[in-house]
């Protein structure tokens, strides 16, 4: 426990001492919530919801999934490409107290960019969500954060390289952000880049929580076809996961 | 009693066979050298001993303890006794020297004595540097206080002074050696460094073909065989076996 306590301070004091993180994560994201309210805080989006409605679950949803996919994905890549997963694989630890400490620190930081796009919500475009909403989104946030989790794990474990972890996860955060409705809304955008979103899971965990936050979520053939393909996947990530640790 | 104990020790990777049968004893406060050209299963064989690579056939006793027999959490408490330093040597790059050693004082429990290793291998000068500003020399010289700090059975070291200069390698050889001296412990060391085998090393094992193809100390070998240095004897005997092939 005490391991697992100093771990997790220590992956904590990593996180927020690298820029290359906190600018993808921390900064990036708030910067561009804010910037595009300004820009279009007036329009009505997906039916008959307003910008601090549409964007602040999904801009929770971009921080997440940018923690997930940098601070524990590419993160794993590059603790294995320097040698460092080895040294600390010929210490008496449990690698799975390395793996939890990286789960934990992963789960706190997503947390806190839900708390700080909510407060900014709040305090600059007047946000309002109801008590119950409020909590069931942060239920079905810490879910999603899980199932980003295990993806993420099983999309990292192909890479041996930081070079080309980097490349992949600079690349993906530029495809998810286009094709998941964070920016410009997909249905106004050519068709191909429809069809690239409907492939992008980010694009269905976005609709899911946007819906959960503002309370309009319902079981139809379209959250259904989501909530398998999520599903799939991430059936499909634990299986992948599984078999490279058994290697 | 002997701190390692290998017999007939194999290891494949697919239809190649890396280790074919290796034997090795070690005593305690040893200093031994495994040598042996690029692909020859140094790698393979010390992996092993780090209890991070299975192998596929023989024995590996590590201080009285069957390496094969133990479980999970047997490997974890034997891994107690053991420590390495890596070529190159990397930690969590943003983590401040002091911050690495508690980091590593919680991986080992309370036998890891973080104020004797400050002062031992004179850190308090970059205590507070993170280590990825930290000089080669000085990376080595934090990666040997970790590796020593918890009073190791076994110190593997692969490479520990490549690319120092003459004066830090000469700094880091008497770190280890006395360290060594102190807990009557054993030192395995993979180098490319000839001169180091033979001023330091105890013994040394050359490994080829996957085999242990000589084992005596540097001041026997040289006897035997008429050679005036180490390096002499490598390359000849090295170059004998590329010839024959």
């Amino acid at each position: 426990m005490t391991m697992l306590a100093t771990q997790l301070k220590y992956d904590l004091i990593m996180f927020f001492r690298e820029i290359f993180y906190l600018v993808f994560t921390v900064i990036v994201p708030p910067a561009t919530y804010l910037f595009m309210g300004q820009l279009f805080g007036g329009e009505t989006y997906g039916g008959d919801l307003s910008y601090v409605q549409f964007y602040t679950p999904s801009f929770i949803i971009l921080i997440t999934f940018s923690v997930v996919f940098f601070a524990f994905g590419f993160d794993q890549v590059m603790n294995r490409s320097l040698g460092i997963e080895k040294r600390i694989s010929v210490s008496p630890v449990n690698m799975r107290t390395i793996l939890l400490s990286n789960i934990i620190k992963s789960v706190i930081i997503t947390s806190l960019g839900f708390m700080l796009i909510t407060s900014i919500g709040i305090a600059v475009y007047s946000l309002k969500i109801s008590l119950a909403d409020f909590f069931s989104a942060y239920a079905v946030f810490i879910l999603i954060t899980a199932a980003l989790l295990t993806i993420s794990s099983a999309i990292y474990s192909f890479f041996k390289e930081m070079k080309s972890a980097l490349v992949f996860s600079i690349v993906i955060f530029q495809v998810v952000l286009f094709t998941a409705d964070f920016t410009v809304p997909v249905a106004q955008m050519p068709q191909f880049v429809q069809w690239i979103a409907n492939l992008n899971p980010i694009y269905h965990i976005n609709h899911i929580f946007i819906d959960v936050w503002n309370g309009l979520f319902v079981l139809n053939t379209e959250t259904t076809i989501s909530l398998a393909y999520l599903t799939l996947l991430v059936f499909v990530s634990v299986l992948l996961v599984s078999r490279r640790a058994k290697v | 009693m002997p701190n390692i104990i290998v017999k007939g020790l194999k290891k494949a990777y697919g239809n190649k066979q890396v280790l074919k049968g290796l034997d090795f004893t070690a005593e305690q406060g040893e200093v031994i050298a495994v040598i042996g050209k690029n692909g020859a299963g140094k790698s393979t064989f010390l992996e092993t001993l780090m209890m991070i690579r299975d192998f596929d056939e023989g024995t590996v006793n590590l201080f009285g303890k069957d390496v094969g027999s133990l479980g999970a959490k047997g490997v974890r408490e034997l891994k107690k006794d053991l420590s390495i330093v890596l070529q190159p040597t990397n930690f969590y790059k943003n983590l401040r020297v002091k911050e690495l050693l508690e980091l590593f004082r919680s991986y080992y429990g309370k036998s890891a004595d973080v104020k004797a290793t400050i002062r031992d291998f004179e850190l308090q000068e970059h205590l507070k540097t993170p280590f990825d500003k930290l000089s080669g020399g000085w990376k080595q010289r934090v990666a040997l206080a970790i590796a020593f700090m918890s009073s190791p059975k076994l110190v593997i070291l692969d490479e520990p002074t490549t690319g120092l200069d003459p004066y830090m390698r000469d700094v880091l050889w008497k770190n280890i050696i006395r360290h060594n001296k102190e807990h009557n412990g054993t030192i395995l060391l993979s180098t490319h460094y000839m001169d180091e085998v033979e001023r330091y090393c105890d013994k040394v094992m050359l490994i080829h073909e996957g085999q242990s193809n000589v084992f005596d100390t540097p001041a026997n070998l040289l006897a035997k065989t008429g050679h005036t240095s180490i390096n002499d004897f490598y390359l000849d005997r090295i170059g004998e076996k590329e010839a024959v092939r």
